[in-house]
């Protein structure tokens, strides 16, 4: 898909999180916002993955190790198709598997997170699997930037480069903000780049809001080579919701219903 | 009745443990609000540590810093807290003896819709495994002020103390003097024991009104895991013959478990029935109101089981 509609897609998404969490009365409004637009590309434009296509062992694979950010993700499978949208609308009730932490229950949810620093590893485990078997799928996954702070991610990238898993993709939602501060308040992660670097990693920088810049940089990657690949995308918590950007309680406080209308408002402008 | 949330109960203890010239250093990853030290913070920025989103560093970081005389202490959401550093609590803490107090919060399913990641049924089965921590479950804020107080100014070595978030009244009376290893005892009677970990003996007491006097139930709060005085509880249980455990934990490792061992090795021969976390199960993804419906944990599934056990 052309970056243009991809953006389509991610307004589409933004309204879909917003009403989900207004109506469930509860989420994580600017995690879920700040990884929209890496989503949309990524679900509309890059993985090799269809709701016809969820049992097939050739698939890409998509981790969403910040499991926190799973209203991204389930309105991005429902905007794909992949996920009814109708089950949206019964989110966090008794009723239906979405919950605040995905599980794989979901259709389209291939393993459950929330507990951060685990998903890096297990996208170690699904590339080295796709090489063993000679088979050429992809492993996807977005990992909060506060959530680097894990040592257990640092333990994964060195394995990735040491197996040389060209087929394993890492990107970071780079907002900059942890659960109550800034990451440069909490605990320093800089110089990720070079970090990667020098883990072994092909490292790029990226607008992560720019559907363009990010097609532009999954579309050169060697995904046969040999070196697995980082991507940083610098992106806004709450992004597309002005009253939302940058303000940290946003990261789980939920909108009364009147910002949830002038929410909505600004994302029909 | 005032209520209070444990957690604050702490914060003002050791803002006042400070002052009494007490070393501490409170540890704390990423979340100040989870542990609910603002004040503390407040008080004594230097005193305060973040190591960020890193259970395992945290964990040892505070072994080491209790190496350099500090008393530290360890607060966040149980699950991160004690299971990501399980081998530094296991190594560095426990089997170093090392002096630091582990502050486990939103323990049970308190957490509600934020769901199984984020709940912790297992921790005094965890806790348990390791040697030299003494396991305490405070039944309210008069015991967890009291609790805390014990860990840093008396008891040298590791503690770990389980905080259900919710807010409480006091239950105990204002005399109350909590004794290490003591369990508590709430109400008084002949019909059947009821031994609930923690603030499950609130949903207890609640039941009790329901039962109105149909029942009269020995009622204990099972603070003190380790250390722990069996004997007042072994001696309800022969005398009523029967016991009911009630826990927002798993039956599997609990307070079940542990007054199952108790009356085997005993030889009581009492009937016992368990509420928590039957093993083998999850928690739900719901509200904490929910899940305690859900597992018969709340004041009616309570009346409900001890109703049984009468006619049974
Ligand atoms: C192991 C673990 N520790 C702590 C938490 C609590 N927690 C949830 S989200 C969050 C902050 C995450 O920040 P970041 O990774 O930057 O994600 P963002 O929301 O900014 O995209 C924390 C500390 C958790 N879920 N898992
Ligand atoms: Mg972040």
């Amino acid at each position: 898909m052309e970056p243009d509609l991809i953006k389509m897609k991610s307004k589409e998404i933004r309204k879909l999180i917003l009403s989900t969490i207004v109506k469930a009365k509860g989420g994580h409004a600017g995690a879920s916002l700040s990884e929209v637009d890496i989503l949309a590309t990524l679900y509309f434009h890059v993985l090799r993955i269809s709701a016809e296509t969820l049992q097939d062992p050739l698939r890409d694979r998509f981790i969403l190790s910040k499991g926190h950010g799973s209203e991204g993700l389930y309105c991005t499978l429902a905007a794909k198709g992949i996920l009814p949208k109708s089950e949206l609308d019964r989110y966090l009730t008794h009723a239906c598997d979405l919950s605040i932490h995905p599980t794989n229950h979901v259709p389209g949810v291939e393993i459950c997170t929330g507990a951060l620093g685990h998903g890096f590893s297990i996208a170690v485990g699904i590339a080295l699997s796709a090489k063993k078997k000679n088979q050429s799928y992809r492993a996807f996954v977005l990992t909060g930037d506060g959530e680097l702070e894990e040592g257990s991610n640092w333990e994964a990238a060195m394995s990735a480069a040491h197996f040389k898993l060209g087929n394993l993709t890492v990107i970071v939602d780079n907002n900059q903000l942890q659960l109550i501060d800034f990451i440069s308040h909490t605990m320093e992660i800089e110089p990720l780049f070079d970090k990667f670097v020098s883990f072994g990693f092909d490292v790029h920088v990226v607008d992560g809001h720019s559907p363009q810049d990010l097609c532009r940089v999954f579309d050169n990657l060697d995904y046969e080579g040999d070196k697995p690949h980082a991507i940083i995308a610098r992106t806004i918590k709450g992004k597309g919701i002005s009253f939302m950007e940058n303000v940290p309680e946003w990261h789980h406080r939920i909108p009364t219903e009147v910002e949830g209308e002038a929410a909505f408002r600004e994302l029909e402008a | 009745m005032s209520k209070a949330c444990l957690r604050e109960i702490q914060a003002q203890t050791y803002i006042e443990l400070v002052r009494q010239g007490y070393e501490i250093m409170y540890l704390v990853s990423d979340s100040v609000s989870t542990s609910r030290i603002k004040l503390f913070q407040q008080a004594y920025p230097e005193r305060v540590v973040n190591l960020g989103i890193a259970e395992m560093n945290l964990m040892g970081v505070a072994a080491g810093l209790a190496n350099g005389g500090f008393i530290p202490i360890t607060g966040n959401a149980t699950p991160f807290l004690i299971s990501r550093s399980n081998e530094q609590l296991k190594i560095d803490i426990s089997y170093s003896n090392s002096n630091v107090k582990v502050n486990g919060m939103h323990a049970g399913f308190s957490y509600g819709t934020d769901g199984v990641t984020h709940h912790e049924v297992n921790d005094i089965s965890i806790m348990r495994g390791f040697p030299n921590f003494e396991i305490y479950a405070p039944c309210d804020p008069r015991e967890c002020a009291q609790i805390t107080t014990y860990a840093i100014t008396e008891r040298v070595g590791p503690v770990y103390i389980s905080l259900n978030s919710g807010l409480f009244p006091n239950l105990t009376a204002s005399d109350h003097k909590f004794i290490p290893g003591e369990p508590t005892q709430l109400a008084v009677g002949n019909d059947i024991t009821i031994i609930a970990l923690g603030t499950a003996v609130h949903d207890v007491l609640e039941a009790q009104q329901l039962l109105g006097g149909r029942c009269q139930a020995d009622i204990f709060a099972f603070t003190s895991v380790r250390p722990l005085n069996a004997a007042p509880l072994l001696e309800s249980i022969r005398r009523t013959g029967r016991v009911l455990t009630v826990e927002q934990h798993s039956t599997h490792g609990g307070a079940g478990s542990l007054v199952a061992e108790l009356m085997a090795e005993n030889g009581t021969g009492s009937k016992l029935r368990r509420r928590g976390i039957p093993e083998g199960s999850f928690t739900k993804n719901w509200s904490a109101p929910d899940n305690k419906r859900y597992f018969q944990l709340d004041a009616v599934g309570i009346e409900t089981a001890v109703m049984h056990m009468l006619v049974d």
